[in-house]
């Protein structure tokens, strides 16, 4: 009854009706999950978190920043690489946001268009950090500079790679049927992680780029 | 049945199909999804742990009897207090409280089948045996030497066997958080219908303020100790002063964790003083919301007050001042909870059931605690004190006046609901007495030493009893009074296994108690409640009847108070 509801319906209410209609252990659950995947991502909010109060710590209650090692003062970050790397980021953030909208539009090609944008743009992200990490010029051992920097970086590479990883295996899924038009949730939290990634990325490109 | 407007009530009328048990004795015991036997997981092996953990304090009890040191080296008095307190906190106290209590008794309270995540916390089960392997493996390699809290620099020289401690917790942290995420998450979304937040009993308000800080400050724990494992295993100079490095970065970071550590272990000890307090006075619990909003109150407070650990460290004057009122505020809602207490079982008929007992000796015993700490919140008075036994004694009456007690209250009370038998009550009784002035020899005597100023952490203390003769009389009185303690441990392990077999059958209620579980037979079912049961109002008012619809048994099934144990005709307002 309630899909043949939804038929008459067109674009956001259908979307609203899939959702909603959707058979009730699958919405409970779904619910369930939901939250439990938020906590998780505020858990791991807190992870980065406190290495940046490690890292705003050890820079206000250093005599100098960037440090000094061996008499010579270390070298700023290069901003104008780093914001290029940045924008490949956030597009990834924008083409994931189009995946969904575009699954949820019940558009399966269009999803895997956007989804393989985004895993693109992903894996060109860990590239640049690559590169960045070969030309810092400093090193994870020698200074606190290097020591939050490499941790703080890495830690969000790691995420960004686990990300790449996960979106993957959605993609896969995705194409095998595990998810329908109502029935998505796995693709929610991939969105949710992914831009939650981003948004961390944010902040880290702040304190060690602009700051 | 129009889908699209499915209540909380339809939704779980839509998952009332029961799965089969499952079959095969890995499926049920081992790796078991079950909430009850995951339960039951954690209080084996956290009772285990805490048998090694109690017999490292015994040795160091005994080291102390000489003020020359009696039976070992410096070295190895070193790692014995560091591995019991290591070993105490994480693999046994929180474990214990949250683990076994949590795990076994919030999901029957709230009227669900499980937990949220049944997969996830047979996961933070297992990392546990995990984690207690790497704890204790370190002691091949030397063990920790610079206490619970392994501060660097001085935690850096244990090499291999610092580095694997840092493994242990971290790990055991990941168990914690996965935990607590569980735990807000089945509180939150998988009460029974008609139980609204303020309809929750109240051990389930203190399963949510210690799982909210289990979520939260956990990994803030883990940041700080894998940062020094990064620091131990590829040399990076987070904590290294001659590197820019600061020892005072990792103290922040290890007690913005582990001040919220001593309230996980302390919330759920209140919310199981909350259940037995009301059940064994007859009467309904004093300032329910009062309770239940101090519970939360202090979960949040605890976030903003640890810098009182550090006040001999150095940190800035004008820090000190406003963490001292801050500390001294959270005494605040504490107080609220202990004068509840008091009001609940004032005029009320109480039953002196080991239960109960455990309840009325936690009123001292974590009062006592309380005021201590309120001693050391003050700064000049904490620069004083910080380095003597009299922060090991206000911390003992906290954490085993407190936590501990609390634990112990709960096995009786829920022992005959985990197995369909009473425990021994005669034996958990006189484990009582032996457990209550057993603490109060063993830590009293620490006060006045440690204002005299006998130093902690030392393995020995000649000089101090050059100074003060009578501190060799009074480390022996300690010593003689701590294996009183292990004697009541022992008999409680005694009693859980000899029940087992022997108890008394318990009934579906033995006390006469009103909250959920109660509700069910002893032992749970493997589905708890083949019926989602209805909740219509909070489970203490002992003048009327259950709240509840939609049970599984017939509510006048239920028998009276001590009909199993001891003669009491009548609770009060029942029937008369």
């Amino acid at each position: 009854m309630a899909a043949a509801a939804a038929q008459h319906l067109s674009g956001h209410d259908a979307i609203a009706a899939r959702y909603r209609d959707v058979d009730p252990v699958y919405g409970e659950t779904r619910d369930i999950r939901l939250l439990g995947f938020v906590f998780f991502l505020l858990s791991d909010c807190i992870l980065f978190s406190s290495f940046i109060f490690a890292y705003v710590y050890l820079r206000i209650s250093a005599p100098a920043w960037p440090p000094f090692l061996g008499g010579h003062q270390l070298p700023w970050f290069d901003t104008s690489f780093a914001a290029m790397n940045s924008i490949v980021l956030f597009g990834s953030g924008v083409t994931m946001h189009f995946a969904l909208e575009n699954w949820k539009h019940l558009n399966k090609a269009k999803f895997n268009g956007w989804l393989i944008a985004t895993i693109v743009l992903g894996i060109g992200f860990l590239l640049g950090q690559a590169h960045e990490y070969s030309v810092v010029g400093i090193s994870w051992t020698g200074t606190t500079m290097g020591a939050s920097f490499f941790t703080l970086t890495g830690m969000h590479g790691f995420h960004v790679f686990a990300g790449v990883c996960y979106l993957t295996i959605l993609g896969l899924q995705a194409n095998r049927g595990t998810y329908t038009g109502s029935k998505y949730f796995g693709l929610t939290a991939g969105t949710l992680y992914w831009h939650f990634v981003d948004v961390i990325w944010v902040f880290l490109f702040f304190l060690f780029y602009i700051w | 049945m129009q889908a699209g407007t499915s209540t909380t009530h339809e939704a779980h009328d839509a998952h009332d199909h029961i799965h089969p048990p499952p079959e095969g004795f890995v499926r049920k015991y081992v790796f078991s999804l079950d909430h009850k036997v995951i339960g039951f997981q954690y209080f084996f092996t956290g009772l285990l742990i805490m048998f090694i953990a109690g017999s490292f304090a015994e040795l160091v009890r005994l080291q102390l009897t000489d003020p020359n040191g009696a039976i070992m080296s410096h070295t190895a008095y070193n790692e014995m207090f560091s591995m019991h307190g290591t070993a105490m906190v994480w693999l046994v106290l929180i474990p214990l409280v949250t683990g076994a209590l949590g795990n076994f008794v919030m999901p029957l309270q709230i009227g669900a089948r499980d937990v949220a995540f049944p997969w996830l916390n047979m996961a933070s089960f297992w990392i546990l045996p995990v984690a207690a392997l790497i704890l204790f493996s370190s002691m091949l390699w030397g063990g920790p030497h610079a206490g619970w809290t392994e501060y660097p620099p001085i935690s850096l020289a244990d090499g291999t066997a610092g580095a694997l401690w840092c493994l242990a917790i971290f790990t055991i942290g990941i168990s914690s958080t996965m935990t607590g995420l569980n735990f807000m998450v089945t509180i939150m979304k998988m009460r029974a219908p008609g139980m609204t937040w303020t309809r929750m009993p109240l051990f389930i308000w203190a399963t949510f303020a210690t799982a909210l800080m289990n979520m939260v400050a956990t990994v803030a724990l883990s940041v700080a100790v894998g940062a020094l494992f990064l620091e131990h295993v590829f040399s990076v100079p987070f904590f290294d002063p001659a590197r820019g490095g600061s020892v005072v970065l990792y103290q922040h970071m290890f007690w913005f964790y582990s001040h919220p550590a001593v309230y996980i272990f302390i919330i759920p000890a209140f919310g199981v003083v909350s259940e037995v307090l009301p059940t064994f006075a007859r009467k309904p619990i004093f300032g329910y919301k009062m309770i239940a909003f101090s519970s939360m109150a202090i979960s949040i407070l605890a976030f903003t007050v640890w810098m009182h650990h550090m006040f001999p460290s150095g940190i800035a004057p004008w820090l000190q001042l406003p963490f001292m009122i801050l500390t001294y505020a959270i005494g605040i809602p504490t107080g609220i909870k202990i004068f509840s207490w008091m009001a609940t079982i004032w005029g009320g008929r109480i039953h002196f059931t080991s239960s109960m007992l455990y309840a009325l000796g936690f009123l001292i015993t974590f009062t006592f605690g309380g005021l201590s700490g309120i001693f050391l919140a003050s700064v000049p008075v904490d620069l004083h004190m910080h380095g003597t036994v009299f922060v090991v004694g206000h911390f003992h009456y906290v954490v085993a006046g407190g936590a501990v007690m609390g634990f112990l209250a709960a096995v009786p009370y829920w022992y005959p609901k985990a197995t369909g038998r009473m425990l021994n009550e005669r034996l958990a009784q006189l484990g009582f007495w032996l457990f209550f002035i057993g603490l109060n020899g063993t830590f009293l005597p620490m006060h006045w030493l440690g204002l005299e100023g006998m130093p902690r952490r030392t393995a020995t203390y000649a000089g101090f009893a050059k100074a003060f003769p009578d501190a060799v009389f009074w480390n022996q009185f300690e010593t003689a009074f701590s294996f009183l303690m292990a004697a009541a441990i022992g008999l409680l392990a005694f009693n859980v296994i000899w029940s087992l077999r022997h108890g008394t059958l318990a009934g579906i209620n033995p006390w006469g108690a009103r909250t959920l579980e109660w509700t069910i037979s002893s032992p749970p079912p493997y589905y708890n409640f083949k019926k989602i049961p209805q909740v219509f109002d909070r489970p203490y008012n002992f003048d009327q009847p259950l709240p509840y619809r939609n049970t599984d048994n017939e509510l006048d099934e239920f028998p009276e108070f001590g009909r199993v144990l001891m003669p009491i005709p009548q609770p009060v307002g029942a029937g008369a």
